[in-house]
């Protein structure tokens, strides 16, 4: 018998072998309850409530979210680039600082990451109180620590040469460093800025589902009480400002070599800071913190959480987070590979679309209508959202590609699905895997989304312990949901090494 | 009197476990032109960059201005400028951003801002780029859109406008034609600023490979293995030096 050869190919198709064990679950667990709600869920897409109140209600909500979105995305972007300098080697090199001190910066900021939005946004409610800049602030902590890691990794491709030339000028320490990490950091900007702004808009809809404010609550709202046209009005506007931003995104060049528009953006630059630390103080100083002092028994509460059980939520995270990235490897190339022609392109692209568009607890909740509440049911969710935008980036990388092994192989008499696997696939599976690696981590930070609605893993317990103020209970699900993240994170940095 | 500027003292330097300097002892004094010969991978390149204190020694001591480079405060420090092989351009900046960079040392850091922003003055980087022949339509070109030459008069604007006294340069006429490597030589030994009459003792050490390029240098310096086999007047250069090294 043949050995299966494992290959970087063969590595993006047996992940769906998770869907096994997945699949057993969710037929168990399937009932009947909910499927004409889901029906009605379903008709409602193409018949979405259009009338002038619901249109003043959806631009009111969308002003919201664009507003919480784009603040934050200004924040955390600016704050962003300066921690990514002040956690990049170049920086203590130029300034002779030990760099003990770098490594300790790049600690703090992962522990700050490796915590989802969602559960910095729940927890800051539950201190301070529903508040519009709650949302702001939430998104904010993780989205600088992501946006210091991304230029940190730019600042560290610097030519080293580049540096000894500087240094060797003898110019002022501060001349060096802007000389040297001044066009890494405008091009990191450039390529990686108006992407974060769309994810900044995509989480404040998540944070607008807990309460937050913005187009999600509303979308929250109308699902609650069973009004899917209304729910399906909201989604189908969300969608519309997400293609517009695209479109607007790939229009916009930015031209630094432009005076008048370089200060106006160094303006930006400093007033945001400004503001920034303003906000902060006047948060700082004139916040009635209804419920801080309970963050005070933090020490005295004693935590009823056993030892059994907490591993059994920790394991339940692993466990979900594997299933959730074994669907969002595997589902798009089997997709995109039997369903191999236009028409069915088209619908894939679609059905990718909407799985990326539609907040991901309220997939699990659209779910919920015909399935119990478990593992399966989380990590199904969780995965499809996933698959929804590795499939994007699949289908870009496939769409640019070079035909020519493909075409050659089919004018051989090969199939159309053998041709597109070896000519075209399998070219692509090696950087598509190590995408996946990347979005694997954010998997792992998403499972609490999935778990403070689906009871599953740590989400839940966060969210039964917050609601009864247990912060010791708090304290310790932090503590092992950034363990997790990071021990994540470091075991996918090795196999993202491996691949590229 | 004593007019040392830098000054090499039992230089070694290792890298590897192969010996790239062995044992080198060096003066430069003030007003000094030396070529510097040898063959590639002899150690030339490793002696400029222990010259201008880019690499430190394994062994030996350096002194710049009768001190050692810890010692030099960083306008001291300044006095002493390279044009390296591989040029060390800042590739997105454009060629008179690059040029400007040679100011760095003697502005604050607003002028480094002005200059990334593009908005402070470029009238003394586009002299010096004239006088190294890169005209007009060069001047906001990027580098990486730049010729080999181009880049490599870039690169001599940028140390010539500096003004320091002692100029270091590793094969600098690499890349440029007949011409424009005269106007070169000329602009790297003698004082850029023709209108002053007072010529300045600028002391220049460049490492070379042409022989025909060597009639206005005083001294010659021949490196192989990286050890130093002759430091002459160049009237004395005889075949016999050059068969030592080649």
């Amino acid at each position: 018998m043949n050995k299966l050869k494992l290959n970087y190919t063969s590595l993006s198709f047996l992940p769906i072998l998770v869907c096994i064990p997945l699949g057993y679950q969710l037929i168990n667990n399937i009932h009947f309850g909910g499927f004409k709600l889901f029906q009605e869920f379903l008709i409602s897409a193409c018949n979405p409530k259009i009338d002038n109140e619901i249109i003043i209600t959806v631009i009111n909500r969308l002003n919201e979210t664009i507003l919480i979105g784009f603040f934050s995305w200004l924040v955390s972007i600016i704050f962003g680039a300066i921690f990514g300098i002040i956690s990049s080697n170049i920086f203590y090199k130029i300034f002779n600082i030990p760099n003990f001190f770098c490594r300790i910066i790049r600690f703090f900021l992962t522990i700050i990451r490796s915590i989802h939005e969602v559960v910095w946004g729940i927890v800051l409610m539950q201190i301070y109180g529903i508040n519009f800049s709650i949302g702001i602030i939430a998104i904010c902590i993780p989205y600088i620590a992501v946006n210091s890691k991304v230029f940190a990794e730019q600042l560290e491709t610097i030519d080293y040469k580049r540096f000894e030339y500087i240094n060797q000028i003898n110019a002022p320490k501060f001349s060096s460093l802007l000389t040297i990490v001044w066009n890494p950091i405008i091009n990191t900007f450039k390529n990686f800025g108006l992407y974060r702004l769309e994810c900044s808009i995509r989480s404040t809809v998540i944070l607008g589902l807990f309460g937050i404010g913005g187009i999600g609550t509303s979308i929250f709202l109308s699902f609650q009480t069973l009004n899917f046209r209304e729910l399906w009005t909201y989604l189908w506007s969300l969608a519309i400002l997400i293609i517009l931003s695209g479109l607007i995104f790939k229009k916009i060049k930015f031209n630094t070599t432009n005076k008048i528009l370089s200060i106006f953006f160094i303006a930006v630059f400093f007033i945001t800071i400004l503001f920034s630390f303003s906000y902060f103080l006047y948060f700082i100083f004139n916040n009635n913190f209804e419920n801080f002092n309970s963050v005070s028994s933090l020490f005295k509460s004693s935590s009823d959480l056993g030892l059994f059980d907490f591993l059994k939520i920790i394991l339940e995270t692993i466990i979900l987070s594997l299933l959730s990235t074994g669907i969002a490897i595997s589902l798009p190339p089997i997709l995109i590979g039997i369903f191999n022609n236009n028409t069915s392109k088209f619908f894939i692209k679609i059905f990718a679309f909407l799985l990326r568009l539609i907040p991901t607890p309220l997939i699990l909740l659209i779910l919920l209508t015909f399935n119990n509440p478990s593992l399966s049911l989380a990590a199904l969710t969780l995965g499809l959202h996933n698959a929804g935008i590795t499939s994007k980036l699949l289908f870009t990388n496939l769409e640019s590609q070079n035909r020519r092994n493909y075409i050659a192989m089919k004018s051989l008499g090969i199939s159309k699905k053998t041709s597109w696997l070896l000519g075209l696939f399998s070219q692509q599976a090696k950087s598509y895997l190590a995408y996946c690696v990347y979005r694997s981590d954010i998997i792992i930070r998403e499972t609490a989304i999935v778990g403070v609605i689906g009871s599953i893993g740590l989400g839940w317990q966060l969210r039964e312990s917050l609601s009864s103020f247990a912060w010791q209970e708090v304290t310790i699900v932090l503590i092992a949901y950034s363990s997790i993240a990071i021990v994540g994170e470091l075991i996918n940095g090795k196999i993202k090494n491996s691949l590229t | 009197m004593n007019n040392t500027l830098l000054e090499l003292k039992n230089i070694s330097y290792k890298y590897k476990n192969n010996l790239i300097l062995n044992k080198v002892n060096l003066k430069i004094n003030s007003g000094d032109k030396i070529a510097l010969l040898g063959k590639s991978g002899s150690g030339k390149t490793t002696l400029i960059s222990v010259l201008n204190g880019t690499i430190k020694p394994t062994q030996g001591e350096v002194k710049l201005f009768n001190k050692s480079f810890e010692e030099l405060d960083r306008k001291q420090k300044s006095k002493i400028t390279t044009i390296w092989q591989d040029l060390r351009l800042i590739e997105d900046l454009t060629a008179e951003q690059n040029v400007n960079c040679g100011l760095l040392a003697e502005n604050n850091f607003y002028f480094a801002f002005k200059n990334l922003l593009n908005i402070s003055s470029f009238k003394k980087a586009h002299k010096y780029m004239q006088l190294c022949s890169l005209h007009n339509s060069v001047y906001d070109k990027k580098i990486r859109k730049l010729s080999g030459g181009q880049k490599q008069r870039v690169a001599i604007a940028r140390s010539l406008i500096q003004g320091s006294n002692i100029l270091l340069a590793d094969e600098p006429f690499n890349n440029l034609d007949p011409k424009l490597i005269k106007t070169i030589k000329n602009l790297l030994l003698e004082n850029v600023d023709k209108n002053n009459a007072k010529k300045s003792q600028k002391t220049v050490l460049v490492s070379l490979h042409r022989l025909d390029l060597l009639k206005d240098f005083d001294k010659v310096i021949g490196i192989r293995d990286g050890k130093i086999l002759f430091n002459i007047k160049r009237n004395n250069l005889k075949k016999l030096h050059l068969d030592k090294i080649y």
